[in-house]
């Protein structure tokens, strides 16, 4: 893992010296709200309707065991006794009262975390693959360069009143776990034919009110050129990108206006610019001190298999269907990746309290090279899990409510926080997820339909990612009562697609049962082996629009 | 167009010697500071005026056009200019950093560079390091105050158009 040195350590030092000061110039009345707004939401602090709330950010979803256990003190000094895990990769405090919130900073500043930039119209946290160093069939680890990115874009002083928030996402896999293609810039880690490693950029997707998937502005750009470009990017969309309309402010909106030739144009010629000074090429020394941190653990050298394992799956059937549905193949025989999912059956989606946190980042220290990871599915991921300690790390989970075996399944729903907490939405979102899981409990007949991706907004914003939803539910209002628009074949890997409404909405009563047909309408024409998305892909919407409006 | 300020220029308050030019008045021979449409409309004359000519950048273009002005647009004429104003309308609306940089970095532009318009706290020292050497503050804010703030962050992550190298740089000096 990154370890700050004294460069970093200073920096946010005197940052949060800086907000210590703003903060006190608020309380005192020095600083009205309005002149205080920009500064609280550049340290991470937004004014939601009863109180501040904190987003603290995780660069590229990378946590330590001491990260963790500095989560779950946070949680119970400042906060309710637990945090929420964002689909940002970030976790998030609801409750710190805001005289407090330097204190907070400067504990966490200890463990070399802060929550700079986790809001704003600035350059966000960067986000990446939850499976990074893990995964068999990556190019590089992507944390590397995310490392730089999120260096670069630190305090950038030119980036940091941009039009709106700007988010880059990082992968090093062919499979997209970090959803690049929604991002203001995706990255894919490449590798050309000479064996160099470069980078594929895909410029201006997003979510909200209009959704777009990425235009890919450039094939292959050189390591050493990386910056320059992503500059030259950054400085057309801060030129160029409307401030007459927030919600035509992002670089999707640009993208789409200008269209992609000509924004492709614009970005070379100011790449061009840029890259001719060489200003903002990494030394390689630097490149390499980076990379030493994220060097691999020492793994042991393990049979492919585990007797443990195996004798252990035969004798406890929750433990196996556990295994089947959360544990994925590490690159490394004898490891796997253990997926914990905060989406129990009935729960509150990405919620943890801070004895869960102190128990994986416990799980962390012992079992996991000290690793943990945060993923955009609002999921904890301990990385490197020897297939002989699965069992006990999952009985440690397990005791914790940490266990719940619906990695990818119905229940593992993402959900926005919705008219119970937001005062944009138009309709509940956690209580329909809540709903949607209890209807669909049974784990096994969740495992036979297999891979399926609910995602609930409760309004068209999209927090909830329902537009890249295989199944995405839309709040929408009428005349006051709660109304559900489900959309179908969205997602948001690398094969990314927007989905397609279905027709008419549904009313809170009815909107489960539809849910169910679509499910049933899926499971009645399946080939063997067919995921959902994949046959949506193949039928196409009308079989399933005959069934939910059939009379 | 100017409101009431004090001008803080490489960090000292001073007397501003520049003016910013009635439109409709012929120039005088004291330091003027001119839109960007009269120095493309009066170019030839300008040129042969002999006193230091500034000019005035804007950034909501006064409704004329949605993004506000080019800079690229002052590249024929930076031979005549000794100033460069960047408005900045609101301090939500950044564009004037990157006019700065380019102006810097890619003109090579060695006169004055300020910011006028509303401007925060903690946006001084960010502008400092885009090139911009004078700000024009609100007379409430005092030299201590703005001493202050320049120091808050000592150093920086990145380049930009000041003599800070940025700390993946100067790592491996
Ligand atoms: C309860 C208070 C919340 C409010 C008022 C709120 C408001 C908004 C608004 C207005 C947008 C649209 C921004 C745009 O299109 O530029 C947005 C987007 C978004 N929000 Fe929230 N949000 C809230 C909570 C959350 C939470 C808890 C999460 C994470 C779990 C979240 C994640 C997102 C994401 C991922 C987007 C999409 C960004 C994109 O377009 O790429 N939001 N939110
Ligand atoms: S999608 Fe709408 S309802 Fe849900 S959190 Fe975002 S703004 Fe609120």
């Amino acid at each position: 893992m990154y370890r700050y040195d004294e460069f970093d350590h200073q920096l946010v030092g005197e940052r949060v010296k800086q907000f210590r000061g703003q903060v006190e110039r608020r309380v005192s009345g020095e600083l009205t709200e309005d002149a205080f707004k920009p500064l609280r939401l550049m340290n991470g602090v937004y004014l939601q309707l009863h109180a501040y709330m904190l987003r603290v950010a995780i660069p590229y979803g990378t946590l330590s065991s001491k990260q963790m256990r500095m989560q779950a003190h946070i949680a119970r000094k400042y906060d309710r006794g637990y945090g929420h895990f964002t689909t940002r990769q970030n976790i998030q405090f609801n409750w710190p009262a805001l005289d407090k919130i330097p204190d907070l900073l400067e504990e966490l500043a200890t463990v070399e975390m802060h929550a700079i930039q986790t809001s704003g119209n600035c350059i966000r946290n960067v986000t990446s693959d939850q499976y990074a160093a893990a995964i068999d069939g990556e190019i590089e680890d992507p944390r590397i360069i995310s490392e730089i990115i999120r260096q670069w874009s630190t305090f950038h002083p030119e980036f940091t009143y941009l039009p709106r928030k700007f988010k880059i996402a990082v992968t090093g896999h062919d499979n997209d776990r970090a959803a690049i293609k929604l991002h203001d810039i995706g990255i894919v880690i490449k590798q050309n034919e000479l064996g160099d490693v470069g980078y594929e950029i895909h410029v201006g997707g997003g979510q909200g009110r209009t959704p777009f998937i990425a235009k890919k502005m450039a094939d292959f750009v050189p390591k050493a050129q990386l910056l320059a470009y992503l500059e030259a990017v950054m400085r057309v969309y801060n030129m160029l990108g409307r401030r007459d309309n927030s919600y035509k402010a992002r670089i999707k909106i640009m993208v789409h206006e200008t269209g992609e030739v000509e924004m492709r144009r614009l970005i070379e010629a100011e790449f061009a610019k840029i890259d001719a000074s060489q200003m903002l090429a990494v030394p390689q020394a630097e490149i390499d001190r980076i990379s030493a941190y994220f060097a691999s653990p020492e793994f042991e050298n393990l049979p492919a298999t585990s007797a443990t394992l195996d004798a252990a799956q035969a004798q406890d059937a929750d433990f196996a269907r556990w295994v089947r549905a959360n544990v994925v193949a590490h690159k490394q025989h004898g490891y796997g990746i253990v997926n914990i999912s905060l989406k129990p059956i009935g729960g509150v989606p990405g919620d943890a309290t801070d004895v869960q946190m102190e128990a994986v980042a416990d799980l962390a220290e012992r079992y996991s090279f000290d690793e943990i990871r945060v993923t955009h599915e609002q999921n904890l991921v301990l990385p490197h899990i020897r297939l002989d300690d699965l069992k006990t790390v999952y009985d440690a989970l397990n005791a914790h409510e940490l266990a719940t075996a619906n990695l990818g399944l119905i229940s593992d729903t993402i959900a926005c926080p919705g008219l119970d907490y937001c005062n944009l939405a138009n309709a509940r979102s956690i209580p329909l997820a809540q709903e949607i899981s209890e209807r669909f409990a049974d784990l096994d007949q969740q495992y036979d339909i297999g891979e399926l991706k609910i995602k609930i907004s409760g309004c068209i914003n999209a927090c909830g990612h329902h537009h890249v939803g295989h199944i995405g539910i839309l709040g929408v209002d009428k005349k006051g009562t709660e109304f559900y628009q489900i959309s179908l074949g969205g997602s948001a890997d690398e094969n990314a697609s927007i989905g397609t409404i279905t027709g008419r909405a549904f009313t809170e009563e009815t909107i489960v049962d539809a849910i169910e047909t679509v499910v049933t309408t899926y499971t009645d024409m399946r080939q063997t082996d067919e995921r959902f998305i994949d046959t949506y892909r193949r039928v196409g919407l009308d079989p399933f629009k005959e069934r939910l409006y059939a009379e | 167009m100017p409101n009431e300020y004090q001008l803080m220029k490489d960090g000292a308050l001073c007397q501003d010697e520049w003016i910013y030019a009635d439109e409709e008045v012929g120039l005088s021979d004291a330091p003027s500071i001119i839109s960007l449409s009269r120095l493309k409309a009066e170019a030839d004359v300008l040129r042969a005026r002999n006193a230091k000519l500034g000019v005035q950048l804007l950034a909501d273009g006064n409704g004329k056009t949605k993004l506000g002005e080019d800079v690229q647009e002052l590249e024929p004429y930076l031979d005549m200019l000794s100033l460069v104003s960047i408005a900045f309308p609101t301090y939500r609306n950044g564009r004037g950093f990157s006019a700065a940089r380019v102006l810097r970095e890619q003109f090579n532009f060695d006169g004055e560079l300020r910011a006028s318009g509303e401007v925060l706290h903690d946006q001084w020292a960010m502008m400092r390091r885009c090139g911009i050497t004078a700000f024009e503050l609100a007379p409430s804010v005092s030299l201590e105050t703005f001493s202050d703030a320049m120091g808050e962050l000592t150093d920086a992550y990145q380049p930009a158009a000041d003599d800070q190298r940025g700390a993946l740089w100067q790592r491996h000096k």
